[in-house]
């Protein structure tokens, strides 16, 4: 029982994570029929702008940041992130959309991924950085910990659950109520007939692209101080949440944010399972996840085939 | 018997080297010259000459060769080399340090298992559009390097696999050379045979290819599967080079420069992926001597350096080095069309004349009834013109004929036959072949290419093996093709274009192409979706001239066309569809005349 509460507390946190680049990758797709293969690594920029900011490239205790620079870092990074991720694709991938060339951009997007996390890599040199925690979390229970029905579970966890649940709600909203939600669903629906009802629709599409690199990029920014933080962790992220969204097949926010939640406790259980003797262990918990998903694509192709039109 | 199997090879042979000698110019000098002192260099090369790096590039070369197969020619954006290299690698590897056993025979069952994984992940693959041929590849490369990882037992972790070297770094240089030439000169052939006609052609323009009868997933499942069998081959002998077996050489990094050698090189170029490696290499140096001006690990540097090089070359127009150098080399000699007309050789008659028949077609896409109770006869040596207002379902009718859009209800019959849900394929081989409605040449391949893979769809010997090893049954049959594809392009008036690339050709031209590749098909029943959009009078006229001898020859010809000048000159009877229905049909006179066609077209108001 308290190994399950342990499970469950720790999986959904992550899936919460996970799940809002699981949104952002259904959103971009319905967008533009691309796969953002850069989008950890753009996650991963503003994750590090913050901690620059916020700390600088040194050692890092979670208690470093002040609140007020925290927030200055904070913001530095969503702009860098947002500003990155619209840049990236007015300049480098919408060209080869409008050409059709898939791989054009395939290679430009991968391009970027690469460029992003190496100038993280030449500016961050360490193996791992601890995230400065700008909310008191530490001095709640023991040390950020307390026990939940027998189990004993970070603090901090229930922060992020709620966290990603709001964002994810905000999302949902903005894609609901907003002109620019409204233009976004016209110009996933039929670009052209977007275009002529007078949506802008590059810049909206930029805007969506960038905004979704924010979105999940604050959302790791809240999951940061529960764990470390490394250059490659933005990437791993990324391709979690595509692992989500192709589950879903890019579908509705709400299934993409389900399945990221799903994806979650998954890994948290199949981190901790057992088979007979043989305890599973970390290993198998990225390994298993992202060979179902290719099982499930191989097998099940309905969205991905080549389809039969001219 | 003895004798007579030695002679056919020698003639063979001879007839090769006289093949060879009639293409041969200073360029090939040139590059054989280069090989052959490239081959000498560790005789007399300087001491900063590292041969164990030079042929580790290499091996890289031979990997990015292979891949050059599934993405160039193929058209899939395979992001999974690198993990094809490691399967490979630490096949080979588990085999010689962990179960003992020599190179070579460890060597080809690591080779052979690569080949088998790339055979399942292609199976999975090749289906798919290419935006998720990208995605699955990229999640296969990072999967197989975090399995790696996760599992010590297997990879030896961050250590390695350390494997002992029975080659030398020299062996290793020449062995490296051999197989890259040997890869290049492959590819080149591959490229040019009719298996990498039909894959470049379905990469290009998938619809198109399809009606042409090329079926494009057989293909190119035996790309990738021979791209991964590639990249292992070269994963392993690079393992055996550098003396481990590191699961973090094999990365998504791996994966992505190799993607980037391809595309930088020029996609469907065999020496491409040769020259993109050699830019990678040399950025590469730039950033260790901009790495040790700051004080930093190079290796953070590298990555950045490659994506900036391929955004710049993708930035400059994105054809890649070799192609754009060749197509600078070639600007100055490009054919004109010749002036004044000129007698057309006959189109070749039809062995036995077909009837195509449609009977009640009908189809609805929603609410809105695209074809309703539609029925046509088209005879042998008889042109039918389907014409209609824009949206009143002609080129719903015609996928229909062609099998691309399955009917509700309704039949398709040649002789009498049902179509049935036969495929495109089996469309083209009864001799039902079609032109589609946009500019359907193939791009990226000259006229006379567009022209043989029309021509490939009744070759009995054109195999990918067959081509590969250049068989004499195939080396005869391709000879064959070549001479029936010129003389089609002829038909049509384009001989002088046989190697413009048809992109280069202008709109009326390229549609002229698509023709003649059908015509190469040796169809009974021709469907042409408007042959003459965007067509001078003159254009229009000439095409008039092609069709009435494509008549001549018996064959039946199903024009749908807006361009009513064209319909009056050659049709020999006119059906007139509005709104899904067919509201006329009788001579082009006739119709001309008829109220209800204008009303059609011109609502009624106008009469």
């Amino acid at each position: 029982m308290s190994l399950a509460v342990q499970i469950l507390v720790t999986g959904l946190a992550a899936g919460g994570v996970y799940g809002l680049v699981a949104v952002g990758h259904s959103v971009i797709y319905r967008l533009t029929g691309i796969v953002n293969l850069a989008y950890g690594d753009m996650i991963a920029l503003g994750v590090f702008t913050t901690l620059l900011v916020a700390a600088g490239t040194g050692p890092v205790t979670q208690a470093t940041a002040g609140s007020g620079r925290f927030v200055l870092a904070l913001v530095a990074g969503l702009v860098v992130c947002i500003a990155a991720g619209s840049g990236s694709y007015l300049y480098a991938v919408q060209p080869y959309v409008t050409r059709g060339s898939t791989i054009g951009w395939v290679a430009a997007i991968v391009a970027i991924a690469f460029a992003i996390r190496s100038i993280i890599g030449a500016v961050f040199q360490r193996p791992s950085y601890v995230f400065p925690d700008a909310l008191p979390f530490r001095d709640i229970g023991r040390s950020g910990f307390v026990t939940v029905a027998g189990a004993s579970v970070q603090v901090r966890a229930f922060f992020v659950i709620a966290a990603a649940i709001v964002l994810a709600v905000l999302a949902g909203l903005v894609l609901e109520r907003t002109r620019f939600g409204r233009g976004l669903r016209a110009i996933a629906s039929d670009a052209d007939g977007a275009r002529i009802v007078g949506v802008p629709v590059d810049t909206f599409v930029a805007l969506a692209f960038g905004l979704a690199g924010g979105l999940a990029a604050l959302a790791a920014i809240v999951a940061a101080p529960s764990g470390s933080v490394t250059p490659e962790t933005g990437a791993l992220l990324g391709l979690k949440g595509l692992v989500a969204a192709l589950a879903v097949r890019f579908g509705s926010p709400l299934r993409a944010m389900a399945a990221g939640l799903v994806l979650g406790v998954s890994e948290a259980t199949i981190a901790n399972a057992h088979v007979g003797s043989l305890e599973l262990g970390t290993s198998y918990r990225t390994v298993v996840p992202l060979a179902l998903v290719l099982l499930f694509i191989a097998l099940r192709p309905q969205l991905e085939a080549v389809e039969e039109r001219e | 018997m003895t004798t007579a199997a030695f002679d056919q090879t020698r003639g063979a042979l001879a007839d090769a080297i006289s093949d060879i000698r009639a293409v041969w110019t200073h360029w090939h000098t040139l590059a054989a010259v280069g090989v052959g002192a490239a081959a000498a260099a560790p005789a007399f090369a300087p001491g900063w000459f590292h041969l164990d790096g030079v042929a580790a590039a290499m091996y890289r070369a031979l990997a990015a060769t292979g891949l050059m197969l599934a993405v160039g020619l193929g058209g899939m954006p395979s992001l999974s080399q690198g993990a094809f290299m490691a399967f490979g690698a630490f096949g080979t590897a588990l085999l010689t340090a962990r179960a003992g056993w020599p190179l070579l025979p460890a060597l080809l069952v690591g080779v052979a298992a690569a080949a088998a994984a790339g055979a399942i992940a292609a199976v999975g693959v090749v289906r798919l559009r290419p935006a998720f041929i990208a995605v699955t590849t990229w999640i296969l490369t990072w999967l197989v390097v975090i399995f790696l990882l996760a599992f010590p037992s297997i990879s030896g972790g961050s250590q390695g696999i350390v494997v002992s070297r029975p080659l030398s770094p020299t062996v290793h240089y020449e062995l490296a050379l051999a197989l890259l030439v040997l890869a290049i000169l492959a590819a080149a052939s591959v490229a040019r045979s009719p298996a990498g006609l039909e894959l470049r052609a379905a990469s290009a323009k998938a619809a198109a290819a399809s009606s042409l009868g090329v079926v494009a997933a057989r293909r190119r499942l035996g790309a990738f599967v021979a791209s991964a069998a590639v990249g292992a081959l070269a994963g392993a002998l690079a393992v055996d080079l550098a003396g481990v077996a590191d699961a973090s050489d094999f990365g998504p990094f791996r994966s992505f420069e190799l993607f980037v050698a391809v595309v930088i090189g020029g996609a469907a170029s065999a020496l491409g992926p040769t020259v993109g490696i050699v830019a990678l290499a040399l950025v590469a140096a730039g950033g260790r001597f901009l790495a040790d001006l700051e004080g930093v690990q190079a290796v953070r540097f590298e990555p950045m350096f490659a994506s900036l090089l391929l955004l710049t070359v993708l930035g400059l127009g994105g054809v890649g080095a070799v192609p754009a150098a060749r197509r600078f080399l070639a600007r100055r000699a490009r054919p004109a069309r010749p002036v004044g007309t000129v007698a057309r050789p006959r189109v070749r008659a039809v062995d036995n004349a077909a009837l195509l028949e449609a009977r009640s077609l009908e189809k609805r896409f929603g609410n809105i009834v695209a074809a309703d109770d539609v029925s046509l006869r088209v005879a042998g040596g008889e042109i039918c013109a389907l014409i209609g207002p824009n949206g009143s379902g002609k080129t719903t009718v015609l996928r229909m004929l062609a099998g691309t859009v399955m009917p509700d209800a309704g039949t398709v019959l040649v002789d009498g036959a049902a179509l049935g849900s036969a495929p495109a394929r089996d469309r083209a081989l009864r001799g039902l072949v079609r032109t589609l409605q946009s500019t359907s040449a193939l791009t990226g391949l000259t006229a006379l290419e567009n022209v043989i893979v029309g021509a490939g769809l009744r070759r009995r010997y054109g195999g990918s093996l067959r081509t590969l090893v250049a068989s004499p049954l195939a080396r005869a049959e391709d000879a064959a093709v070549r001479t029936a594809a010129l003389e089609t392009l002829d038909q049509v008036g384009l001989a002088w274009a046989a190697d413009v690339p048809a992109d280069e050709l202008p709109g009326p031209d390229q549609r002229l192409v698509a023709v003649a590749a059908a015509l190469a098909t040796r169809p009974r029943v021709l469907l042409l979706d408007e042959p003459a959009a965007g067509s001078s009078v003159e254009e229009v006229a000439r095409l008039g001239e092609l069709l009435s001898r494509i008549r001549t020859a018996g064959i039946a010809v199903l024009l749908v066309e807006h361009n009513l000048r064209l319909v009056r000159s050659v049709a020999d009877r006119v059906v007139v569809m509005a709104a899904g229905r067919v509201i006329a049909e009788g001579l082009p006179d006739e119709i001309a005349a008829h109220h209800d066609v204008r009303a059609a077209y011109l609502g009624r108001r106008a009469l």
